[in-house]
């Protein structure tokens, strides 16, 4: 709910001209009243509509400052006729309104010039533009025709006010990176896929990765949607990247790195979010040297994520990518405390971007880590993966063995289809809840790559007990629940089922329930805060902990989460670490408040009618490795789009970009 | 349904779709009109100008046609008074603040806006905007005015996709858009001008054109391009020189850009023609003598097939010997091929390049040899994402954005590289026992050695063809000439024959193809009675400089070539001659025709020519791009007994070596002498030749290869690597024919 004194937000007029500030209706929406702790906004004007947060606003000069936006801070226009010089008219004549020398005649062609923007531009901002600006004329016509009849300027046409815009898109919006996806979808449509991958490189170095193993959050706000079926947006990332590494070309980096600025970071952890931190700064001009624990660098997608659904030498090229922006990599080097206190010393600042290394355990009785058989799934995938990678320690064979997996996550998922790989005789996965909530945690095409590859799931379990022979695990009594609903409408529960339980022989026990963060590399005396679940606390914007200079990200920071969560929190907080150790000052931009305020906003509506699009084309779907090829093996299961395969895909995209704007 | 097509209708009349059209091909299939501004048939839509909306029943608001395929049943229609409106709005839009300099602008008379503006009726103005200040850019050969372009991106588009150099970019922002140089400031690209054949309105222009004529005052002559063998067809656009002097001259050379392309020779090296004020009878007469005495005849591929023709009769009535290396070593490879494949022609073609998701090339600098054929790799590259193996022993920056994988093999080695190519293709391959035979004896270790390929190299081509369906063989000029060429084209056949690879043998000359089908050739021997026709000799018959006898250049005749596609195709008189011909000589030697083009019905049928007339002989694309340029050969059995030779051992190629090879826009002696084509004639090489050589960048050398001794300036080229150097060969310094590398010795010239 928000105070506003005029709003047509999403179709909801509120009209609260006239109306004594007390009795003012509030709107549904959570529109941005106050833009930062130290500015209120006066009003905020977007696609789909305009909301007034005060009696006194300049609302055609408002317009005229949105058109101007349009027209010279968004990149993405000038891509059509309607948009390039329809923007600019609907600019010209606006400004030519304000200034005091309009005519009525000038309405009628705002209209006319509106509508065919509406109906015939290329991309949504170029439809959506003219809508606040419509609104306006229309509800405020007075105001218009006033300073047309008196050929005298708008209110505050000379006043100092702030004028704040931001392009954004619904799939832009919903990725926790914020990845320019109508842009990269944009270079695979024209063929200009060193664009595409410069497109993605501004918030996301890592396009090999996440244009496979991303759980696309994006898609799920796909306006595509509302008309058929969401564009595959993931698998249109690895288009760029994979030409790129195809012809050998340099790294397209989408920003020049700057010359050097004298400041040095120090980055804990080569993973995900250590590697965007890294990228991030050291395009910044800073010098920036990350320390990984393990032998290799990539973090848990190196050692935890298998190869047949992440191919190393591809990861490779994303950690040469941001090698090439010129980072040290310090490898098998564990950070504690002490070095903490010295990194203090001497470097401007930290980042800690460590992960969640730590299987929890099942909690189920006799569950000892001294029982053989138990195996945390941390280890078993490092083992596996350092094998299989990099030909690190020892090859896992399970053959003739049987493998009970506890989990329901992405890490469970390659536990269990890494144990049929290594030849288990039996795989099960042990899951409290059923199918469609497994598939809801993971994806549905890495539930059922799963199923086929022979996993057996067993739903609605639990592990009762670990029974062992003189510490050597012999089997598992598995408990049985059913959900029961909650009388008074609630969340349905769990409950046991009595008598229903049974005993499941195996030779090992693997939890992948869930990962903690190992904290021990903070050096008590800084008392950095935590979380409840015991990850490193940040405000979730900007990043600090709580001791200043030091800066977290990523699984440690947010608790085990998605690759494109960590992408995401670490771009951020190399953008405010860039500004701090210049300045001291922790600092967010005026786009990324923004971004915050639509974040909260939401940019996508589900409900929303789309028009001027052909329904009824469908989505494409890759090629995935025949079962009885790859389970036998590591070959990358998915085969990604054929060319054809990615040019129809990529027509399907409605280059929804939006242009939303604050006045201040 | 059996098959995928999709019915639906347009305007009320029932179509159908295959996979992968939209409503406006389909529409335009079916002769139903939408207007476009921006759209360009080969290359993806640039959906920029918004005309193609179209309605859909059922469907709220417009649906863009252009790159929307159509679904199941939908009824779509193409005109309403809804749509007219919006698209005279976007006309109107396009014509804010447009200069009103028609009377001055090189494309008015021709121009899509003025068309289209009339079109649409659009005679008021209801919007407008402030100016903007945006001066003209000068490229070199290319000028481009912001004031005029429309923002359609067509060019953006042709030269990424089509081109491959992708030059040039949109910087974005809205009205102040513009096309801007992708590297740095000026234009960095080869100079094919596509973006100058694409623009639809007066944006980019041939600098050397401009304001030289108006579109409606020149003549338009179809012919096929002289250059390479690519068998690109242009149209020469001819006028009177002035009002003084009423010969036609040729002002500038055009393309069918919807389909087809042209690189910077074809389109900017057009003035080869050679001006004769008139017949010269005393030359005449002693030219007839010469041919009459003479021991043998020397000529090159760039004549038509009729001139090979009239020497071939000539060669038979006087009992000349006919010598041309180039045309001779292609005809002995393409025999050896036949001996394998049982056929006369290569199975591929551009279009088949064009169509294909894995090709190999090997021994060909293609970039220049053959801009056609690069052309049709980056068309797959971009559009199919093909595979594409770039083998030969020098990388080329040019091709970086076709190729995905390099194979740098050792100078002289090509036939181990194709041995061990065939050996991975054809592993499962049904062969004779004497087929299999050949690779089981191959020496595997031995030939990746010395050819420097690695077996992981021909793993890893092997995993990136798994998905791909359609494949494609390029074989190269360094193979034609290649000491073991024979065996070679032998393996070429084999891979062609057991495979699914079609192949495409690159010929060296605009008509070395038709010259090897027509022409009974001789080896050529170094005597000192021999007429030289377009080649050298003691008596010179030619078009160029210093002939006893000069004849017309190929813009100047008609006849017809035969390109890499096997296609017989016809070219006209762009500009007239006025002395003697060919025809005149041999009908003086008592083989009498009227016109050369008499013969044109009467080529080789033996070689799969066909009995048809030249004016007959269509020359143009159908509106929806069908190649109707003259014919495609027929295709002739030939006896299967040739067998495959065991690879011996393979040559080594020491010290600084140079490849023959012409810098970008230049082929030949013509190219040469083409006013607007960069001449280049420096040595390039790498800083690594630069010092096994012990020459520094400008330095003047002196380069010795074979039996002979060059000067040249030496250019370092940062793009290059390894120890071979680029030598032109335009300006006439090495033998065409010849194998392209070559040991050298290079020195410094020092001045005194």
């Amino acid at each position: 709910m928000s105070k506003v004194y005029f709003s047509t937000w999403n179709g909801e007029l509120v009209n609260n001209i006239n109306t004594p500030i007390e009795e003012w209706k509030e709107s549904a929406y959570n529109l941005p009243a106050q833009y930062d702790d130290h500015r209120d906004s006066k009003a905020f004007i977007g696609w789909d509509g305009v909301s007034l947060f005060d009696a006194d606003v300049d609302v055609i000069r408002l317009a005229m400052e949105y058109a101007a936006q349009y027209q010279e801070y968004s990149e993405a226009c000038g891509r059509c006729a309607p948009g390039r010089w329809g923007g600019r008219i609907l600019y010209d004549q606006l400004d030519k309104i304000a200034r005091g020398e309009g005519c009525v005649s000038d309405l009628d062609h705002l209209r006319e010039i509106g509508k065919s923007m509406q109906m015939t531009s290329k991309c949504e901002i170029g439809k959506t533009v003219p809508n606040p600006i419509l609104d306006l004329m229309k509800h405020f016509e007075d105001e218009f025709l006033a300073c047309i009849n008196e050929q005298k300027p708008s209110k505050h046409y000379h006043a100092n006010v702030g004028y704040i815009a931001k392009i954004t898109a619904p799939c832009t919006d919903a990725c926790p990176a914020h990845v320019d996806i109508p842009g990269y979808i944009e270079g695979v449509r024209d063929l200009r896929f060193d664009d595409s991958l410069m497109a993605t490189r501004q918030t996301m170095p890592l396009a090999h990765v996440c244009g496979r193993v991303c759980p696309h959050p994006c898609e799920d706000a796909c306006r595509r949607t509302n008309l058929d079926e969401p564009i595959s947006i993931m698998a249109l990332k690895r288009l760029g990247a994979d030409w790129e590494t195809d012809h050998g070309y340099d790294f397209f980096h989408p920003m020049e790195k700057k010359p050097s600025i004298g400041k040095k970071v120090a980055v804990i952890g080569a993973g995900p979010a250590g590697l965007t931190t890294a990228y991030y700064l050291a395009a910044e001009g800073i010098e920036v040297d990350v320390f990984e624990e393990l032998p290799v660098l990539g973090g848990e997608v190196a050692v935890g994520v298998p190869e047949y659904r992440m191919p190393v030498d591809k990861y490779n090229k994303d950690i040469e990518c941001v090698r090439d922006m010129g980072v040290n990599f310090i490898v098998n080097k564990k950070v504690n405390a002490d070095d903490m206190r010295k990194f203090e010393q001497e470097y401007d600042a930290t980042m800690i971007a460590t992960g969640t290394r730590i299987s929890k355990k099942v909690y189920c009785e006799n569950e000892r880590a001294s029982i053989k058989g138990y195996w945390s799934a941390i280890e078993m995938l490092d083992q596996v993966n350092l094998w299989d990678k990099y030909a690190i320690g020892e090859k896992v064979d399970l053959s003739g063995k049987t493998v009970v997996c506890v989990g329901g996550g992405f890490t469970s998922m390659d536990v269990v289809r890494c144990a049929i790989r290594a030849n288990a005789k039996k795989v099960y996965m042990i899951y409290r809840r059923d199918e469609k909530t497994i598939i809801r945690n993971t994806t549905y095409e890495e539930y059922h790559e799963a199923v086929e590859e022979g996993v057996e799931f067993l739903f609605h379990s639990a592990v009762n007990t670990m029974t062992d022979e003189n510490d050597v695990l012999k089997s598992l009594i598995i408990d049985k629940f059913e959900l029961v609903p909650d009388p008074n409408g609630g969340r349905a529960e769990l409950v046991k089922v009595e008598g229903a339980s049974y005993v499941i022989e195996t030779d090992f026990l693997i939890p992948a329930v869930s990962q903690s963060a190992d904290l021990k590399l903070l050096p008590e005396e800084w008392e950095i805060e935590k979380t409840s679940w015991a990850t490193i606390k940040t405000n979730g914007k900007d990043y600090m902990t709580s001791k200043k200079g030091i800066f977290a990200s990523g699984d440690c920071e947010y608790g085990p989460m998605t690759i494109v969560n960590a992408v995401g929190q670490a771009k951020r907080a190399s953008s405010v670490m860039a500004r701090y150790v210049q300045t001291g000052e922790i600092s967010l931009t005026d786009d990324e408040i923004m971004e915050d305020h639509l974040r909260k906003l939401h940019v996508y509506d589900k409900k929303e009618k789309v028009t001027g699009w052909l329904p009824g084309l469908a989505r494409e779907h890759s090629e995935v490795v025949d079962v009885d090829i790859r389970k036998f093996n590591n070959m990358e299961v998915n085969l990604g789009f054929t060319q054809e395969q990615a040019l129809s895909e990529a027509d399907r995209c409605m280059r929804c970009y939006y242009i939303a704007m604050i006045a201040t | 349904m059996i098959n995928n097509m999709i019915q639906f209708k347009i305007d009320g009349i029932s179509v159908e779709a295959k996979k992968g059209e939209t409503i406006l091909n389909v529409a335009r299939k079916n002769g139903i009109y939408i207007p476009t501004m921006c759209y360009i048939s080969k290359t993806t839509p640039c959906a920029s100008c918004r005309m193609c909306v179209v309605e859909a029943k059922g469907v709220e608001g417009f649906v863009l046609s252009c790159n929307t395929p159509p679904t199941q049943g939908i009824e779509i229609t193409t005109n309403t008074k809804e749509l007219e409106l919006e698209r005279t709005n976007i006309m109107k839009l396009y014509d804010v603040n447009h200069p009103l300099e028609c009377g001055v602008c090189d494309k008015s008379g021709e121009c899509d806006l003025q068309n289209k503006t009339l079109e649409f009726n659009v005679s008021t103005q209801n919007f407008s905007t402030r100016e903007q200040h945006r001066p003209v850019e000068h490229w070199g050969l290319i000028n481009y005015d912001p004031a005029l372009c429309i923002m359609c991106e067509k060019c953006v588009h042709v030269c990424n996709e089509v081109i491959g150099d992708d030059a040039i970019d949109v910087k974005f922002g809205g009205y102040s858009s513009t096309i801007i140089p992708k590297k740095g400031d000026t234009l960095d690209c080869t100079f094919c001008g596509e973006c100058i054949a694409v623009c639809p309105v007066g944006a980019l222009v041939s600098s050397n054109f401009q304001y030289s004529a108006n579109a409606w005052e020149l003549t338009r002559i179809p012919a096929t391009c002289a250059h390479c063998s690519g068998g690109c067809a242009l149209e020469y656009e001819t006028r009177h020189v002035g009002i003084s002097n009423r010969d036609d001259s040729i002002y500038r050379v055009k393309n069918n850009f919807e389909f087809a392309s042209l690189c910077g020779a074809g389109r900017f090296g057009y003035d080869f023609d050679n001006k004769v004020d008139e017949k010269d009878e005393k030359a005449f007469t002693k030219a007839v003598a010469a041919i009459k005495s003479t021991k043998a005849i020397r000529f090159s591929s760039m004549i038509t097939n009729e001139e090979a023709h009239i020497l071939q009769l000539l060669k038979e009535k006087l009992g000349v010997k006919l010598f041309n290396e180039d045309a001779r070593k292609f005809k002995e490879f393409m025999n050896a091929y036949s001996s394998i494949s049982g056929k006369k022609h290569h199975s591929g073609s551009l279009d088949a390049i064009k169509q294909a998701d894995a090709v190999i090339i090997l021994g060909s600098r293609i970039s220049t040899d053959n801009p056609a054929l690069r052309y049709a790799l980056t068309t797959a590259a971009k559009h199919n994402g093909a595979k594409i193996v770039y083998a030969h022993p020098m990388e080329d920056a040019l091709m970086q954005n076709t190729a995905t994988q390099f194979m740098k093999y050792e100078v002289g080695t090509e036939e181990g590289v194709l041995a061990l190519l065939a050996n991975a293709i054809l592993n499962d391959a049904d062969l004779s026992e004497h087929e299999r035979g050949f690779f089981d004896a191959l020496d595997l270790g031995y030939l990746e050695a010395e050819s420097n390929i690695g077996d992981e190299e021909i793993a890893l081509m092997m995993k990136s063809f798994v998905r791909c369906k359609n494949y494609v063989l390029v074989i190269g000029n360094d193979l034609i000439a290649h000491e073991r060429a024979l065996n070679i084209a032998k393996l070429a056949a084999i891979i062609e024959k057991y495979s699914t690879f079609s192949l495409v043998v690159v010929p060296n000359e605009v008509n070395t193809l038709g010259v090897s089908l027509i022409a009974d050739l001789d080896t050529d021997e170094d005597i000192n009675d021999v007429v030289g026709y377009n080649a050298k000799g003691n008596f010179l018959i030619s078009s160029l400089k210093f002939a006893n006898l000069a004849v017309g250049s190929l813009n100047q005749q008609e006849g017809t070539f035969v390109s890499i596609d096997n296609r017989v195709l016809p070219t006209n008189v762009a500009v007239p001659f006025h002395g003697y011909t060919l025809n005149d000589i041999a009908s003086a030697c008592g083989i009498i025709s009227e016109n050369t083009i008499d013969y044109t019905s009467k080529l080789n049928a033996e070689s799969g020519f066909k009995s048809v007339d030249f004016d007959s002989l269509e020359n143009f694309l159908s509106p929806t791009g069908d190649d109707l340029r003259g014919y495609l050969l027929n295709e002739v059995e030939c006896k299967m007994d040739g067998t495959l030779e065991n690879v011996g051992d393979l040559p080594e190629f020491n010290g600084t070596v140079i490849y023959h090879s012409n810098p970008v826009l230049q082929f030949n002696a013509y190219t040469n002498i083409a006013k607007q084509l960069d001449k280049d004639t420096t040595l390039r090489g790498s800083a690594q030749f630069a010092q096994a050589a012990k020459i520094s960048d400008g330095d003047r050398i002196e380069i010795s290869f074979g039996s002979r001794t060059i000067q040249r300036n030496f250019k370092l080229d940062n793009e290059l690597k390894g120890t071979i150097a680029l030598n032109p060969i335009f300006d006439d310094v090495a033998d065409a024919s010849k194998y392209k590398f070559e040991k050298s010795k290079i020195v410094r010239v020092v001045h005194e």
